[in-house]
């Protein structure tokens, strides 16, 4: 919040490509609804961004169309009906993948931009 | 908790709610997501008031947020289904997974041994071989185990088709199977060459791998990759059965018809002819029930097409 908007939107454009993984990282933990996936990312970075809700609700159904994840109706009902998210073993599948290919991106654009950490970045890369 | 939230009584996020969705055709599927939008936005709203803003602002302020609901019904809802979609087997070859050749050996190999030990514990069973008990005993643990850690095995493998089951359940699938296989050769050691009573406990052990087995089977999630998923979305085959009831409810009927038939001819049959061709009979209605059904669930797609 502290950036200017240029800087903002480049990391938004940067992280939008990564929003799958991000939700199959929330989903890892635990089966999670819209607002509390919303949450712990927002969490999670501290407040510094926030994943646009309409990002997020075409990465849940991107995720069930493509089956890392499956939907279903919680039975908590006053308000309105919940719908919940579970990981499945497909999507664990495709975060571990989704991850290896991060470390490995990342160290490479860290040695041509040269902002390589020495000791621990270089070690991660695959 | 809901029925203690104050928001859940706040007709602001509901009128919003409608007002975004205006004009947008409520198929099942925008229906359901316009519920779970609902849901998540009036936590939102929660949120918000709870850190003092007034509730008609909220409301305002989480639509805002949310962005344009158009957009995600557009994104998902038209979900652009291929006009010719590749073939299974050019997407099987483009996808293709090459078994890892360690995979292969050890498989090949466990399952040597599993025929082996099947082989000598019937032998032993039958009495062929002199075996002793304890041996059938051993011989039965080495066929479960051998065929527990090939499946385990199998489950922890990237297919063309699935991706590989996690490390945990793979080896719970394995141990049940084990389990299960190994069961069952005691039951028949048992039954052969020890006092009944112990069938007890060999059902015990079969009970309990069949319970695992289930558990896991309804533990199970998705574990096919997106390609397949997106095969077996295109290559629904319609049933005309579900499609057309009526045309089930005349199926049931043709069926008793035919065996009604059937039977009386039967008993006609083997009356005049002899009993040895009253069987025919049955058969034959066999094969018009068969021939029926295939007419009746498929020949009116075929037809269309």
């Amino acid at each position: 919040m502290i950036q200017d908007n240029a800087d903002e939107a480049f990391t938004a454009d940067l992280l939008r490509g990564h929003t799958d993984t991000i939700v199959l990282g929330v989903l890892r933990r635990g089966d999670s609804y819209g607002f509390e996936i919303y949450k712990s990312i927002r969490e999670a970075t501290g407040g510094a961004y926030e994943i646009k809700e309409a990002t997020l609700y075409a990465s849940y159904r991107r995720l069930v169309r493509d089956g890392l994840a499956e939907a279903y109706w919680g039975d908590e009902s006053q308000g309105g009906r919940r719908k919940y998210y579970r990981i499945t073993d497909a999507g664990r599948a495709a975060f571990r993948t989704n991850v290896a290919t991060w470390v490995a991106t990342r160290g490479i654009i860290d040695d041509l931009l040269g902002t390589a950490v020495p000791a621990s970045t270089k070690g991660n890369r695959a | 908790m809901n029925a203690t939230d104050p928001i859940r009584r706040s007709t602001d996020v509901h009128r919003l709610l409608d007002e975004a969705f205006a004009g947008v055709e409520l198929t099942p599927e925008v229906q359901d997501l316009k519920e779970e939008i609902r849901d998540n936005l009036l936590f939102r709203v929660a949120e918000l008031e709870a850190s003092g803003i007034e509730p008609s602002d909220a409301a305002r302020r989480a639509m805002a947020e949310l962005g344009d609901v158009r957009a995600i019904v557009d994104d998902g809802a038209v979900a652009p289904v291929p006009v010719r979609a590749e073939s299974a087997s050019a997407a099987a070859l483009r996808n293709r997974v090459r078994p890892k050749p360690g995979f292969v050996v050890r498989t090949v190999l466990l399952s040597i041994v599993a025929v082996v030990t099947l082989a000598l514990l019937v032998l032993g069973l039958i009495g062929v071989m002199p075996l002793g008990t304890g041996t059938l005993f051993g011989l039965g643990a080495a066929f479960g185990v051998a065929l527990g850690i090939v499946t385990a095995d199998a489950l922890r493998q990237e297919t063309t088709a699935n991706h590989p089951l996690p490390t945990r359940r793979a080896v719970a699938f394995g141990a049940a199977t084990g389990v299960l296989l190994a069961g069952l050769s005691f039951t028949a050691v048992v039954v052969v060459r020890l006092e009944l009573g112990w069938l007890i406990l060999t059902g015990l052990l079969v009970v309990a791998a069949i319970a695992e087995l289930s558990y896991l089977g309804a533990t199970q999630t998705n574990r096919h990759k997106p390609w397949v998923v997106e095969q077996q979305r295109a290559t629904t085959f319609s049933n005309r059965f579900d499609e057309d009831p009526a045309s089930a409810a005349r199926f049931g009927i043709y069926t008793a018809a035919i065996w009604t038939v059937a039977f009386v001819l039967g008993i006609v049959l083997g009356f005049t002819v002899g009993w040895l061709w009253a069987p025919v009979a049955l058969v034959g209605g066999f094969v018009a029930m068969l021939i029926t059904l295939a007419r009746m669930l498929f020949g009116e797609a075929r037809r269309k097409s």
